[in-house]
């Protein structure tokens, strides 16, 4: 009997592994080697430079600004999308009128893309004629007009909160998904021995759900951390870089100010940074699978 | 009042806060689109008329049928490119026990995580190495390929679910490997491609960065760049059309997203958490 090639796993396998390996690793080679050469604003290498982009990445000020700013947008977002997010899926996991209504309202912001979220949310923010601001101010909550986005201090709070409101679609998902897998006898002895329930909350509920959290904190960092639409389109990291996180300024230092050998050298270090992450993840999902 | 009713008025009124900033922003696009040109920059929520003709003049004024086009063009050909090296990777996976398929599956795993953002640059350099700089179909190519770890680990998680007797019984009758793949397989599987291929699409279609840096001339825009162009370093925003496109370019694919969310979860459950 010949061997067919649909027997073969290796040559079932091997396109997609290709083309999923050369995507990346041939990009990173070339952001490698970028990084280590000095090079003018039209890509040419001009030679080995050593650590030079790197120092000059982490010797800018723009740089340490954007650092500081992402890990605050990364952790405003994933916490408080947490924090939301739990109560979010107790009530929704419980029995009520309207619940698939709610749960599609809830899920919406996932279902759009960040860009177009982005843009109307620029529009909405709009200091003029903005409706945040009309409505505010016919609920007579502010009386005069807000310009959202015209400085650091009131944008990049707001991107912040965008990104809560889009992060917490997923966040509740994965929550529902792990609320269903607690089987309900634990409810129903927990009743018959009396706790109240917080102490169901407490004792059951959290401890439960302790893998599906960690891989919703992990995920969402990383998603988070990338996360580029929501500040570009709605203030393009300025004014004067001020709501500018890491991938936004990347995208300044390769694509505006040319400078490639920088913007490479800050790539190479948030792709390690990115990978330390996602190993982080595989090992913690292999973990749960296991188990 | 009944213990259900009960919890109703709680459960909505816990998420009433959420809701109210969920449906904001619906509706600031859906008011601002209907809203006559000289009513958009009042600071007024209700327009004094529905004028249905901006969706109209907004096709034109926002060059959106080009723009649809090449959405449709980029999203339909990388979901294809995906499909066509996952299925057999992803039955691969699922049917047979291979040396390096735990490194396989790792592979995917991480790499489903990088996103192209860290990379851009390095992707920028490929586009121009390959010559496909302002063509559409660097971003085919770019989009097919970053989709693949996510549809295999997509495809693999529902084939397991499909029983292996079928094919055995169809091996047993005399049937070719190949035949017994087409022909009983495949059909058993097309529910999990579709709902799989849906996702692909539906990622390419909001795609931004990569179309933001590849695409650089109005002919090969895609919709979400096409927007962004009418809104960024511009003076006057004309935001009645604006939101006009940006309603038609979103609902309905947030509604086909909305109705098959679950079973996202699910291919994210089952590869993710076990």
């Amino acid at each position: 009997m010949t061997r067919s090639p649909v027997t073969n796993p290796y040559l079932l396998v091997l396109p997609g592994f290709l083309l999923a390996a050369f995507i990346i690793l041939w990009p990173l080679y070339q952001l490698g080697v970028i990084s280590l050469s000095e090079v003018n604003r039209f890509g040419q290498l001009r030679g080995f430079a050593g650590f030079d982009n790197y120092v000059a990445v982490f010797t800018d000020r723009e740089f340490l600004g954007a650092l500081w700013r992402t890990f605050i947008w990364t952790f405003g977002i994933v916490f408080g999308a947490l924090i939301v997010s739990v109560p979010v899926a107790l009530v929704l996991n419980e029995d009520f009128y309207g619940r698939s209504i709610a749960r599609v309202i809830v899920m919406l912001p996932w279902a759009v893309s960040l860009t177009m979220t982005a843009i109307v949310w620029r529009w909405a923010l709009n200091g003029e004629s903005g409706m945040l601001n009309s409505g505010l101010r016919a609920l007579g909550l502010i009386d005069t007009n807000i310009q959202w986005l015209a400085r650091a201090s009131t944008a990049f709070p707001m991107q912040i909160l965008i990104g809560i409101l889009v992060t917490i679609p997923f966040t509740t998902t994965i929550f529902l998904g792990g609320l269903s897998s607690i089987p309900d006898d634990l409810y129903e002895a927990a009743r018959l021995e009396g706790a109240n329930r917080w102490q169901t909350f407490r004792r059951i509920t959290l401890p439960l759900m302790r893998p599906f959290l960690n891989i919703a904190l992990v995920l969402n960092m990383i998603y988070v951390f990338n996360s580029f639409p929501i500040i570009w389109a709605t203030t393009q990291g300025g004014p004067a870089n001020s709501t500018d996180i890491l991938v936004t300024y990347l995208y300044k230092l390769g694509f505006r100010f040319g400078k490639l050998g920088e913007a490479s050298a800050l790539s190479i270090m948030m792709f390690a940074l990115l990978l330390a992450f996602t190993i982080a993840y595989v090992a913690l999902a292999m973990r749960s699978e296991r188990r | 009042m009944s213990a259900k009713l009960k919890r109703t008025i709680v459960a909505w009124a816990v998420l009433s806060p959420l809701i109210v900033l969920i449906l904001f922003p619906f509706a600031v696009m859906f008011i601002t689109a209907i809203k006559p040109q000289q009513e958009v920059l009042r600071p007024t929520w209700w327009p004094s008329r529905i004028a249905w003709q901006n969706f109209i003049d907004m096709w034109s004024v926002t060059n959106f049928g080009p723009a649809l086009w090449n959405s449709v063009y980029v999203a339909v050909l990388s979901t294809l490119l995906a499909l066509v090296v996952s299925i057999p990777a992803a039955y691969a996976l699922n049917r047979y026990r291979f040396a390096g398929q735990g490194f396989f599956r790792q592979f995917l795993l991480v790499s489903q995580m990088l996103s192209p953002m860290v990379l851009v640059i390095g992707l920028f350099r490929l586009v121009v190495w390959l010559g496909l700089l302002d063509n559409v179909n660097s971003v085919v190519f770019v989009y097919g390929a970053f989709a693949v770890a996510f549809t295999v680990l997509m495809l693999q998680s529902y084939f397991a679910t499909i029983p292996r007797d079928l094919e055995e019984a169809a091996w047993v009758e005399g049937a070719s490997a190949w035949k017994a793949l087409i022909r009983v397989f495949l059909p058993l599987a097309l529910p999990a491609i579709t709902v799989t291929a849906i996702f692909a699409f539906i990622n390419s279609w909001n795609e931004f960065v990569i179309a933001l840096t590849m695409l650089r001339r109005q002919e090969s825009y895609t919709l979400p760049i096409q927007i962004f162009s009418l809104v960024a370093g511009r003076y006057t925003v004309e935001w009645h059309h604006v939101m006009a496109a940006t309603f038609v370019a979103t609902i309905p694919v947030a509604i086909v997203f909305a109705w098959l969310q679950r079973y996202l979860v699910r291919g994210l459950a089952i590869g993710a958490v076990k």
